[in-house]
C-alpha cells in the first residue's frame, strides 16, 4: 500500500454553482451519445435504397457505433484523467461533427460504416465518459439529483432529435440530413466549452514521483515491456476486479443490459401482432421516452434524500426488480389499453435505472476510481449489449412467439436485482466490520497523535474511506 | 391419286400424302410452264437412279410384306400405276420425306399458333344477395374474362311481383338492360354477362331494381398499396433510385413500366443512358442518372396485369448542395459563437478573481508588512 496520502479530496466539490452548467453540459453531451445511434435508424430506408444493400447490412451501422461507444470506455477514461474533461468533449463532439459531415458524402456502406460507426463512435465514447467523470468530481452532496438530471439527456434528445430527423429527411434527402445533423453535434463542443476544469490548488507531488520512476534507467527489452504493462494499466484497470463491491456490481448491470435493450427493440413487433395498427405501435415507444424524460431527474431527487442516499444500492437493486417483473407480467397483456399503461411502467422502471447505473458505481468507487471504474464497466457492457437483442430476436424465430422474449428478458433481470439486492447486504455487512475495524484503529492513531476533528459529513466521510482502500491513490485528478 | 401410304406413323403418311400431292401440283404447273427444274429433275432422273431403285425396292420389299399379310393384289397394282409417277417425283419425294421429318419435329416445337381472337374467354361468376339499400362489392380482375354478374335481392317492405331492374356502367344506363324481374322465392334475380378485355371495359357496374336497390361492382385491376406521400429528395447530378413494390398479397404483374408527368399526360420512360429499370416480380426500380433540376417531378410506375395497369405515383424533388448547406454554416457559426462567448466569460472572471486575489494578497501583505 502507498503511503497514506493528504485528504484525498484536496479540494471540496462545488455541489452548485457553475456545477449546474457543467451539469447542462453533460446533459447535452449524454443526449447526443445515447440518442444518436437509436434515431439514425430514421435514415436506414432511404440509403439502403440509394446504396442498394440489404437491411441488416445497413441496421449493423447503428451496431457498430454503438460499440464503439461502449468500447472506447478505456481509452476515454485514460484520456481524461490526463488531459481532464473539457478538451475531451470538445474534441468528440469534432470527431462526431466530421464523421457525420462526411458520411453525408458516402456512396458505399463500408464507408458508411468507417465514418459513422467507428469514427462516430468514438467520438461519443469519448463524450460520454468525460460527462460522467466531470460529474462526479462536480458533486458530491447533489449527485444523485445531478447524475439524473444529466441522464435525462437521453429520453429529452431521443423525443426531439425524432421528429426533427423525419422533417430533416423530408426536406433533405439523407446526404443533407446527415450534414445538419453534423452541424448538431458539433453542440458537443459548446457541452465541453461548459465544462470549466475543476481548479486544483496544487500539483500533488505523487505526480512528480510517478515521472522519476518512468525515468529509472533499464536494459531494452524490459523496460519496453514495463512501459507497455504501465500504459495497459493505465487503459485497463483489472485490479479493481479485487474490489467485491465492483463485482458485484458489474454482475448486476450485465444482467440488466442483456434484457434491457430487447424488449424496446421488440415492442411495436409486438403491439402489431397483438392487432395494434402501425402508428399506435410506434406511440408506445414515445410515451415509454416521454415518462422517460421526467422519471429520472424524479429519480435523482429521491436516491438525493437522507433516507435513500445511504441504502442507494438496494435502491437500485429494487428499480431492476421492478424492471424485471414489468416485463414478466408483458406476456399477460393483450388490449391496447394495457400496453400503454405497460408502456408507462416500462418507463419507469427504465429510467430509475438508467439514472441510478452510474451514480452507484461513483457510490462505490468515489471519485478517485471512477474514471477507471466506468471504463471497464462500458467495455464489459459492450458485450450483453450486442448480444440481448439478437438473442432475444433468436428466440422469436424458434417459437414464433413474443412472450418467451419477455418472459426471458424479465427473469434475466429479476434475477440481477435479486442478486445485487442479496450480495449488497452481505457487501454492507462486510463495510461496516470494516469500518469498525477502521475506526477502532484510528482511535488507536487519535490516542497517540492529536489531530483537529474534521466535521465530515457522511458522503465525504464515505468518499474519504473509499478512497483510502484505493491501492493506487497516487495519480492526478483534474 | 392414290398416296403413297407407308405402314409407318400417320403423320408420316398424312405429311408424305400431303407433299405428294403438293408435289404433284407443282410438277404439273411446271411442266405446263415448262420449267428449268422439271428439267433438272429429269437430269437427276438419270443420276438419281439408284435412289429410285432403292426407293423402289423399299416399296417392293413392302408391298412383299403386305402380300405375305394380305393375298390381296391391290398394293401391287398400286405401285405398278405408281412407279410410272416414281419415276418423275422420287427423287424429290425422298428429298421432301426427308425434310418432311425434319418439318414433323419442328412442327411440334413450334410456338403456339397465335390466340385466336374469337376463343372464349375465362368465365368468372360473382354474385351478391342485397338485404338493404345498397352495396359495393370490389372485383379484382387481371386478365381479361367474361363475366358473369348476378343481384339478388330480399326486396322491400311490399313486395311487387314485378319490377323493372336495369344495369348501368359508371353512372349510365347500359343500352336495352331494362328487364322485368319477377318475384322468385321472395327473391329478385338479375343476371348479365359481360366481357372484359380491356382496360376500358373497367369500371363500376351497377344492377338498379327499380331504382329501390342497387348493388355496385367496382372492377378493377389490383390496386398499388398505400402511396408514398414524401417525395424522394436528390441532389443535381447525383443519380437516385426510384422504388415501387406491389402488396405481397396481390398477384405478380406481367411486367412493370414507368410514365413521367408531363402536360400532356404521361409519357413512357425508355430505359436507356439516363434511366435503367430493374423489374423483380412485385417489385421495380427506376434508377435515373446524371440529376438535373428537370428531372424532379411526379413519375408513375405502372404494374402491367392483361387487363389493364395499375398506377402508382412517386415524386421527385431534386435540389442543390447549398440548400442544405445554408442551415449547415448558420449552426456552425451559432456554435463557433456560443464557444468563443463560454470561453471569453471564463477568462474575464478569473481575470477578476486574479485581480480580486491579487488585491486580496496586497492588503494581508501589507498588513504582513504593518505588523
Amino acid at each position: 500500500m502507498s503511503p497514506a496520502p493528504a485528504d484525498p479530496l484536496e479540494y471540496k466539490p462545488l455541489d452548485g454553482g457553475w456545477g449546474w452548467m457543467v451539469v447542462i453540459g453533460a446533459h447535452i453531451s449524454i443526449g447526443f451519445a445515447y440518442a444518436t445511434p437509436k434515431v439514425l435508424s430514421i435514415f436506414f430506408n432511404e440509403i439502403q435504397q440509394d446504396l442498394g444493400s440489404s437491411f441488416s447490412e445497413i441496421a449493423l451501422i447503428s451496431s457498430i457505433m454503438l460499440a464503439a461507444m461502449y468500447a472506447g470506455g478505456p481509452v476515454s477514461s485514460a484520456m481524461v484523467n490526463r488531459f481532464g474533461s473539457r478538451p475531451i468533449v470538445m474534441l468528440g463532439g469534432l470527431l462526431c461533427g466530421v464523421s457525420m459531415i462526411t458520411a453525408s458524402f458516402g456512396t458505399s456502406i463500408i464507408y458508411l460504416y468507417f465514418c459513422i460507426g467507428v469514427i462516430g463512435g468514438c467520438g461519443l465514447s469519448l463524450n460520454l465518459n468525460a460527462s460522467l467523470i466531470i460529474i462526479s468530481k462536480y458533486f458530491l452532496k447533489r449527485r444523485p439529483l445531478a447524475n439524473g438530471l444529466a441522464m435525462a439527456g437521453s429520453p429529452v434528445f431521443l423525443c426531439v432529435l425524432a421528429p426533427f430527423n423525419q422533417y430533416l429527411l423530408v426536406n433533405f434527402g439523407w446526404r443533407g440530413s446527415l450534414l445538419i445533423l453534423g452541424g448538431l453535434m458539433l453542440h458537443c463542443c459548446v457541452a465541453g466549452a461548459l465544462m470549466r476544469p475543476v481548479p486544483l490548488p496544487c500539483k500533488p507531488p505523487s505526480y512528480a514521483l510517478e515521472k522519476t520512476v518512468e525515468e529509472q534507467p533499464n536494459s531494452g527489452n524490459t523496460k519496453l515491456k514495463k512501459r507497455f504493462v504501465k500504459n495497459a494499466k493505465k487503459f485497463l484497470d483489472f485490479s479493481l476486479f479485487k474490489d467485491r463491491g465492483f463485482v458485484i456490481y458489474l454482475i448486476g448491470s450485465i444482467m440488466f443490459i442483456f434484457g434491457a435493450y430487447a424488449p424496446i427493440v421488440f415492442l411495436s413487433a409486438y403491439a402489431k401482432s397483438q392487432g395494434v395498427e402501425e402508428y399506435s405501435a410506434a406511440y408506445l415507444l414515445s410515451i415509454m421516452g416521454f415518462v422517460d424524460m421526467f422519471v429520472r431527474p424524479g429519480t435523482g431527487l429521491i436516491a438525493n434524500s437522507k433516507l435513500v442516499r445511504p441504502r442507494i444500492q438496494y435502491f437500485f437493486s429494487f428499480a431492476l426488480v421492478f424492471n424485471g417483473t414489468c416485463h414478466l407480467l408483458c406476456p399477460l397483456i393483450k388490449s391496447y389499453a394495457f400496453l400503454v399503461v405497460y408502456a408507462v411502467f416500462f418507463g419507469i422502471g427504465f429510467g430509475m435505472v438508467f439514472a441510478l447505473i452510474f451514480e452507484c458505481l461513483m457510490d462505490l468507487m468515489g471519485s478517485q476510481r471512477f474514471p477507471r471504474a466506468v471504463g471497464l464497466v462500458t467495455i464489459i457492457e459492450c458485450f450483453p449489449m450486442l448480444l440481448g437483442p439478437p438473442a432475444a430476436g433468436l428466440l422469436v424465430d424458434v417459437y414464433h412467439d413474443y412472450k418467451y422474449l419477455f418472459l426471458m428478458c424479465g427473469s434475466v433481470i429479476l434475477t440481477g436485482g435479486l442478486f445485487l439486492f442479496v450480495m449488497n447486504i452481505y457487501n454492507y455487512h462486510m463495510l461496516d466490520k470494516e469500518r469498525q475495524k477502521q475506526v477502532r484503529a484510528s482511535e488507536v492513531e487519535m490516542k497517540l497523535t492529536p489531530q483537529a476533528g474534521t466535521g465530515q459529513t457522511e458522503p465525504e466521510a464515505k468518499e474519504r474511506n473509499v478512497a483510502l482502500r484505493d491501492p493506487e491513490n497516487t495519480e492526478t485528478t483534474d | 391419286m392414290q398416296s403413297m401410304k407407308l405402314q409407318h406413323g400417320m403423320e408420316r403418311e398424312l405429311c408424305l400424302s400431303v407433299c405428294v400431292i403438293q408435289l404433284w401440283m407443282e410438277s404439273a404447273t411446271r411442266k405446263l410452264q415448262g420449267d428449268t427444274r422439271a428439267a433438272s429433275l429429269l437430269q437427276l432422273k438419270g443420276e438419281g437412279g439408284g435412289l429410285v431403285v432403292l426407293l423402289h425396292d423399299a416399296a417392293s420389299r413392302e408391298t412383299r410384306k403386305r402380300s405375305s399379310e394380305r393375298p390381296a393384289h391391290r398394293g401391287d397394282r398400286g405401285i405398278i400405276i405408281m412407279s410410272a409417277i416414281r419415276k418423275q417425283l422420287s427423287f424429290q419425294i425422298l428429298l421432301l420425306f426427308i425434310s418432311c421429318r425434319n418439318i414433323n419435329t419442328k412442327t411440334l416445337g413450334a410456338t403456339a399458333p397465335p390466340l385466336d381472337p374469337t376463343a372464349p374467354l375465362q368465365k368468372l361468376e360473382r354474385s351478391y344477395v342485397l338485404k338493404g339499400d345498397s352495396h359495393t362489392e370490389k372485383v379484382e380482375l387481371l386478365n381479361p374474362v367474361s363475366l358473369v354478374l348476378m343481384c339478388t335481392w330480399t326486396g322491400s317492405q311490399n313486395k311487387p311481383t314485378n319490377i323493372t331492374g336495369f344495369w348501368s356502367k359508371d353512372g349510365k344506363e347500359i343500352e336495352n338492360s331494362r328487364v322485368t324481374v319477377q318475384l322468385e322465392n321472395k327473391q329478385y334475380n338479375l343476371k348479365r354477362t359481360f366481357s372484359i378485355a380491356s382496360e376500358a371495359d373497367l369500371g363500376s357496374y351497377s344492377c338498379d331494381f327499380g331504382g329501390e336497390a342497387k348493388i355496385n361492382f367496382v372492377l378493377a385491376v389490383p390496386q398499388m398499396g398505400d402511396e408514398r406521400d414524401k417525395p424522394i429528395v436528390s441532389y443535381l447530378g447525383d443519380s437516385v433510385v426510384v422504388p415501387c413494390k406491389l402488396d405481397d398479397s396481390k398477384p405478380t404483374p406481367n411486367t412493370w413500366n414507368w410514365y413521367r408527368a408531363n402536360e400532356t399526360g404521361k409519357e413512357q420512360i425508355i430505359a436507356g443512358q439516363k434511366f435503367s429499370i430493374k423489374n423483380d416480380e412485385k417489385k421495380t426500380k427506376l434508377v435515373i442518372h446524371d440529376l438535373t433540376a428537370d428531372d424532379s417531378g411526379l413519375y408513375y410506375c405502372g404494374a402491367v396485369y392483361g387487363v389493364g395497369i395499375t398506377m402508382g405515383r412517386v415524386e421527385l424533388k431534386v435540389i442543390s448542395f447549398f440548400e442544405p448547406l445554408k442551415p449547415f454554416i448558420a449552426i456552425l457559426v451559432e456554435v463557433i459563437i456560443l464557444v468563443a462567448a463560454i470561453l471569453l466569460y471564463e477568462k474575464s472572471r478569473s481575470k477578476k478573481d486574479y485581480t480580486a486575489a491579487g488585491h486580496l494578497g496586497k492588503i494581508t501583505d501589507q498588513r504582513r508588512a504593518l505588523r
